[in-house]
């Protein structure tokens, strides 16, 4: 940070129409994401928010912190924001590069997977998530309609294996009631604790020997797993956000007992994410969709 | 021995209609564009493939442009930076024209091909459980799966079960964060074995789950690499992927390539060659045929002709395919298309910079 010159910043600033203080949805979920990295985890990302997140985490409250990208980088120090796990953006420096058997091989199956950061298209009060489909799952060869979902996704890609995995989930989303369901339609990713476990329904029930934490970073606000329960309830709610805003964009009773005022990004959090993250604002520029909803009013 | 021929040749040779396909590279890296490109050109007579592969899907959004997509067996159909779901792609599977599409995950995949590579019948998993990717079989759906009759396979290159699920025979013993005496030293600290040796989900028995799958083995494996000696030894140079091991399950491997070299120049140093020369059925050289995808320490992705491209495919599917027509279609080949399409100018504005092995001053704008 010390690089960089107030008169740098300054210039950024002016250049792009910001402030010191005021931040876009963007930058608040990455400063969010970035403060439940514990320094010295191992943080499995995907590109978008989770790459911003964790490279912010690196540069304030874990600078020993290594980053692993799927297709095969471990611990790198990236210079330019990498659009994709297998960006060459994101081998810099690295401690070794190599392959997607031998990440997921060596790396999280083995023991170094503290922290997954991911995404999804649906989540449920359970933690389960789901990026693969919306309106029925099967192609059009076998569905006897012709014609398949109603909704493709991407699919798993690396989430189903580094929710397995991983000690810690971090899941940013846009919240909308029909995103948070109380059950998803298909269960991509068991990124919480899956179900009941009075009912034999939890993710250790289905043989998955790790996790359970599951931290959902909305745009909203910030909800973490019961550990008794194994319920998602709300933590944390971003400035300007009123708990009822939160109650209403969630599709199950949430628990709102234990919920706090989030702390805003700091100044220096700003710099960080701006001036050492993104600078171009590849991610940092884009809009949620609630905010491009707002200016379209 | 590696045979050196043109992409044309290799394609007409190798590649026919429902031919098993596996793509080598990943999103934006490495991907094998000069074979791509010429299916594409050679899309009136191949009709149809079966596409695999573990790392799109920039391939296989132009392949499912082309409808030259009828199976799909993969774990991920998103562009990344560029857009979130392949338009091509998505808008297929959900009109029905891509009417199978098998779901794995990365690490299913890859645990696939490392059975693959070293010829074992299958390999275990510890992820997946619990989660709707076992639960779905699309190929068993329709039938693909088992013998006939007569004691053939149904479809000799789909495994008789999508995956089976049994109980450690070793009880969890192997598994990481191990009971070494004072604890052990990996990062990872959750450790519920003791909770899961009591599931007896699947199996209806009571022990720690393992998922067990089979091999994949596909027709032909297309990858790109930096550099091919003349014998076939392949030296892939940066982020590894899912090639090394994808290349090694292939009945038939295509590497296409940068250069061609002299053996001894990848044999002075073989500890750094990634496979073997009696691995490679066909080489192909091309240089700059991983455009518009980054081929590490040689060029860079083309960043706008992404982001333009991400434009283009939400036109009408008629649209797309007639811009792939007009771009490639109607190219001679690969040389044709980068000199007259893409332009030695833009080809050289992305030569890598040294030390960083992309483009480093590359403009990103959205």
């Amino acid at each position: 940070m010390e690089q960089i010159s107030e008169e740098a910043y300054d210039a950024y600033l002016k250049e792009r129409g910001l402030t010191r203080k005021q931040y876009t949805s963007m930058e608040l979920l990455a400063v969010a994401a970035a403060r439940e990295v514990p320094d010295g985890a191992f943080v499995f990302a995907g590109t978008g928010l989770p790459l911003l997140a964790s490279m912010l985490a690196q540069f304030t409250v874990a600078p020993n912190m290594t980053l692993i990208m799927e297709a095969g980088i471990v611990g790198p120090r990236v210079e330019h924001l990498p659009i994709s796990v297998s960006d060459p953006r994101g081998c810099l420096h690295s401690s070794m590069v190599s392959n997607m058997a031998d990440t997921f091989g060596t790396t999280a199956m083995r023991g170094y997977c503290t922290v997954g950061m991911l995404g999804g298209a649906e989540c449920d009060m359970y933690g389960n998530l789901n990026s693969t489909i919306i309106g029925g799952y099967w192609p059009g060869g076998v569905s006897g309609t012709g014609h398949g979902p109603h909704v493709r996704f991407a699919g798993s890609g690396g989430a189903n294996n580094i929710a397995s995995f991983a000690d810690k989930v971090l899941v940013t989303m846009v919240q909308e009631a029909r995103r948070f369901p109380e059950r998803v339609e298909y269960l991509t990713s068991v990124a919480g604790a899956r179900g009941p476990r009075e009912k034999k329904e939890s993710r250790w029930d289905y043989g998955l020997v790790r996790g359970g934490e599951l931290v959902m970073i909305s745009d909203l606000c910030i909800m973490r797993s019961n550990q008794k329960t194994g319920l998602l309830e709300l933590d944390a709610v971003f400035p300007g956000v009123s708990v009822s805003d939160v109650v209403n964009n969630t599709g199950w009773k949430l628990d709102t007992s234990r919920a706090k005022e989030f702390k805003p990004p700091t100044e220096e959090e700003l710099k960080a994410v701006r001036m050492l993250v993104d600078p171009s604002r590849i991610y940092l520029g884009r809009k949620s969709k609630r905010e491009a909803a707002a200016q379209q009013k | 021995m590696a045979e050196i021929m043109t992409a044309r040749e290799a394609v007409k040779r190798y590649i026919h209609t429902g031919t098993q396909v596996c793509w080598g590279g990943f999103s934006y890296t490495r991907r094998p564009y000069t074979i791509a490109r010429e299916v594409i050109r050679q899309r009136d007579r191949i009709k149809h493939h079966f596409c695999t592969m573990n790392g799109g899907a920039s391939i296989e959004e132009a392949l499912a442009a082309n409808d030259l997509i009828s199976r799909l067996e993969t774990t991920y159909v998103g562009l990344e930076g560029i857009q979130p779901v392949a338009n091509s792609i998505r808008r297929r599977v959900q009109d029905g024209s891509i009417p199978l599409f098998e779901d794995y995950s990365n690490y299913g995949y890859a645990t696939r091909t490392i059975a693959g590579r070293f010829g074992w019948p299958f390999a275990p998993l510890m992820a997946e459980l619990g989660s709707d990717v076992p639960e779905y079989d699309v190929f068993g759906k329709a039938g693909l799966r088992g013998r006939n009759a007569d004691g053939s396979w149904i479809d000799p290159r789909i495994p008789p079960k999508k995956l089976a699920i049994i109980d450690d025979p070793f009880d969890g013993w192997g598994l990481r964060p191990h009971a070494f005496e004072g604890g052990d030293t990996t990062a990872n600290k959750t450790n519920a074995v003791d909770r899961v040796r009591e599931s007896d989900k699947y199996t209806g028995k009571k022990g720690v789950k393992v998922i067990l799958v089979p091999p994949i083995l596909p027709e032909v494996t297309v990858i790109r690499a930096q550099r091919v000696a003349v014998d076939g030894t392949v030296r892939m140079e940066g982020i590894n992927g899912p090639d090394a091991e994808q290349a090694m399950c292939a009945k038939y491997l295509i590497v296409e390539c940068e250069q061609i070299v002299p053996s001894d120049e990848l044999r002075a140093a073989p500890e750094l060659n990634h496979l073997p020369a009696h691995i490679t059925t066909v080489i192909v050289e091309q240089p700059f045929g991983g455009y518009p995808s980054a081929v590490p320490n040689y060029y860079d992705y083309d960043w706008d002709w992404w982001v333009s491209y991400g434009r283009t495919n939400r036109k009408s599917k008629e649209e797309v395919r007639d811009w792939w027509t007009k771009h490639v279609v109607e190219t001679e080949d690969d040389w044709d298309y980068l000199q007259r399409i893409v332009g030695m100018k833009r080809l050289f504005e992305l030569r890598a910079t040294p030390a960083y092995g992309y483009r480093a001053d590359l403009k990103r704008p959205m």
